[in-house]
């Protein structure tokens, strides 16, 4: 079994290179990179007469673009240009932002709290309401309440959370001015009694995170659910009812254990979430995490952001299955991952 | 047809027709499509009939009449919604019929007085309002309805397409073939899907067929997936082999009798591809990597809604029209899963 564990760990070198080869090569085959970037800016300033004046005439000269070249390492070819960078990723050097000319590493390390805040968050959320939920409901199938609260969940699982978080910001913060317009907190916050920061950081938060909570709540929850009803028309069960166990005992004794082996399945794309975020919810509710560095990083063709985020999103994308698989095998003992007896 | 025919796919069918949720929501879903695309003839500038000294004319589809036609002295397309006011105020028998929805998608209808976005208004006709260039909401959401829905379905087609094929020779070919397209899934399902989308679509600005083939290249994986599993489980079925003794091809024992086999279960994905179609369209329109500006869409129609934030109808009219699609969707969705899987029972009951 340990076995089968550091297998999947090195099978990730392989998949890692694969992923971040293919968008490496797309930021660079593809034109409108940071030196096109630049020339046209260039050009503009050398129009404008802003400050730029002094950069010959507008456009850039062929030894500057030779050096601007060499500075990005568009100079080598693709290959050697991807494994120098790779190389640089392997001593945890990320590169410079082409935006701030700042280390890619300690922008990204500053938008950390905030994400991890939203993802525990969320995560701790989900796990509390949706696996009592899903029993409720898997339990009473049928029943008023199961029927009431699966039109909530319904609408949860039907509609994105972006649209969700959309219409809430809208009507509650647009509309009614209940909860603030966006950011992870309010100007004065340094200001604040430790008291008012808590309440000021959820007031802040109540909105993004019923988005965030909406789109995992409602799978989260009818996995559970139907992981349930599975079991409850399993064999075991009906052993259990025959000899005599309550309704209540035998799910608490018999079928929970069964039925959390698909939400386990799930734990790990969560945890990316965890720190990735959404650069949607984050976009829309102007939260400074690294969803939103994200997103404006490609828009302002700052590719080491993009690559430094690309690494590890797809890093922590990785190791979450691994760690799916591992709660797997915690919560069901007859799984024996990669062994010899099948 | 003999898919359709055999007892099993007829049984499901009737499960289907059972729930009636679904069932209603399978019909309101289609009638909703094809009016959509009949969406010229619903929200359009031009009428749908004019009739102008005794003759008819059908200005809706065909080359543009010029205003000369209508006895008026002007070489362009008129305005046809004042023609109407002129025709009825004239009182010579002429008249104008128009569409429910007098606008077109893309005409900007600015009032007098008034900044855009106008407010929903029944004297104006807008009835859902307009939006920041003056140009009818209610109009756009039909349009980009049907722009969304073409584009889920084709670029459903496309994936299905690719997985059905390379998971088919996956399963049926195994050995160095699989184990290669096994790494290339692998890869490809590690992707950040919208995050790569994003990056792409941002340095080539991409239209319909471009968004289409960007999207469709990284989202093959999940159908290719589970076609590989289906294959590999019928390969090893007795029948297979039977065939393999009388001789069949391999093509033939892959289109005669593994296809017809695997293919049907397909079928329980299909709404859930069209939800997500609809919803990653949206998202990259919202976020300004989606289709090019002037053609409608429901996400750049939210994006002006967060930026006008006081006008309420923007957001409104799109957050209820995707919760009715995606809402019939999600039930259409659930009723085929429930007949090919029929419902789970309790012992206690």
């Amino acid at each position: 079994m340990l076995g089968y564990f550091v297998r999947r760990g090195l099978l990730i070198i392989p998949t890692f290179i694969g992923i971040t080869l293919l968008v490496f090569s797309i930021t660079r085959v593809v034109p409108g990179g940071p030196i096109e970037r630049m020339m046209t800016q260039a050009q503009l300033g050398g129009e404008a007469g802003s400050l730029h004046r002094s950069e010959g005439g507008g456009t850039l000269s062929d030894e500057q673009l030779e050096e601007l070249k060499r500075y990005y390492g568009f100079d080598k070819p693709l290959l050697s240009s991807y494994a120098s960078w790779l190389k640089q990723v392997l001593r945890f050097d990320l590169g410079l932002s082409t935006r701030y000319q700042d280390p890619v590493w300690d922008i990204i390390k500053e938008r950390f709290p905030v994400s991890v805040f939203y993802g525990v968050t969320t995560l701790v959320l989900t796990y509390l309401v949706c696996i009592p939920l899903g029993l409720l409901k898997g339990m009473y199938h049928g029943s008023r309440f199961d029927n009431l609260s699966s039109a909530v969940v319904f609408l949860g699982y039907a509609l994105p959370s972006y649209v969700i978080g959309i219409a809430l910001i809208s009507v509650f913060a647009g509309y009614y001015d209940w909860f603030p317009l966006g950011g992870f907190v309010s100007d004065n916050f340094e200001e604040l009694s430790p008291l008012a920061k808590a309440k000021d950081v959820f007031h802040h938060a109540a909105l993004p995170l019923i988005a965030y909570l909406a789109g995992s709540f409602a799978v989260t929850t009818l996995m559970m659910k139907n992981a349930l009803m599975d079991n409850l028309s399993a064999d075991y069960m009906r052993t259990a009812a025959a000899k005599g166990l309550s309704l209540g005992k035998s799910v608490r004794r018999h079928a929970l254990r069964n039925s959390l082996i698909p939400v386990a399945t799930s734990f790990g794309n969560n945890i990316s979430l965890l720190i990735g975020g959404s650069f949607l919810i984050e976009t829309i509710f102007n939260i400074d995490g690294i969803g939103l560095l994200g997103y404006e990083a490609i828009i302002e063709r700052d590719y080491p952001i993009v690559m430094g985020i690309l690494v590890i999103s797809s890093l922590l994308y990785l190791i979450g299955n691994i760690l799916s698989d591992i709660c797997v095998a915690i919560v069901d003992p007859r799984i024996r991952f990669g062994g010899g007896s099948r | 047809m003999t898919l359709l025919r055999n007892p099993v796919a007829q049984k499901r069918w009737q499960r289907f027709k059972q729930s009636r949720r679904g069932y209603i929501s399978a019909w309101l879903l289609l009638v909703l499509t094809t009016l959509s695309f009949g969406a010229e003839l619903l929200a359009n500038h031009r009428p749908l009939l004019v009739s102008y000294q005794g003759e008819l004319y059908f200005p809706t589809f065909g080359a543009q009449h010029s205003g000369k036609d209508f006895g008026l002295d002007i070489d362009y397309e008129p305005n046809y919604r004042e023609l109407q006011k002129q025709f009825r105020d004239a009182g010579e028998g002429n008249w104008v019929l128009m569409p429910p929805i007098p606008f077109g998608p893309l005409e900007n209808d600015l009032i007098a007085g008034d900044f855009p976005p106008h407010a929903p208004s029944l004297t104006t006709r807008h009835y859902l309002g307009t939006d920041t260039s003056g140009r009818d909401v209610l109009a756009r959401l039909i349009y980009g309805f049907r722009t969304a829905m073409l584009f889920s379905l084709v670029l459903l087609v496309f994936n299905y397409a690719i997985g059905v094929a390379i998971g088919c020779m996956m399963g049926y070919w195994g050995g160095a073939f699989d184990l290669f397209f096994q790494r290339i899934i692998e890869i490809w399902s590690n992707v950040p899907f919208l995050y790569v989308i994003m990056i792409v679509a941002s340095i080539i600005t991409p239209g319909f067929w471009t968004l289409l083939f960007i999207m469709a290249f990284f989202g093959w994986t999940a159908m290719t997936w589970y076609m590989r599993t289906a294959t590999y489980k019928e390969v090893s079925r007795d029948y297979v082999m039977a065939a393999r003794a009388l001789g069949a091809s391999g093509s033939r024992i892959v289109f005669r009798h593994i296809l017809p086999n695997s293919v049907s279960t397909l079928i329980t994905f299909v709404p859930f591809s069209v939800a997500s179609g609809i919803t990653a369209l949206t998202a990259l329109d919202y976020l300004g990597f989606g289709l090019p500006a002037p053609t409608p869409s429901w996400g750049e129609l939210l994006k002006q809604g967060t930026e006008n934030m006081e006008s309420l109808w923007l957001v409104g009219s799109v957050v209820v029209a995707m919760t009715l699609i995606l809402m019939l969707v999600a039930y259409v969705g659930e009723a085929i899963r429930d007949a090919y899987d029929p419902r789970k029972f309790s012992f206690y009951e």
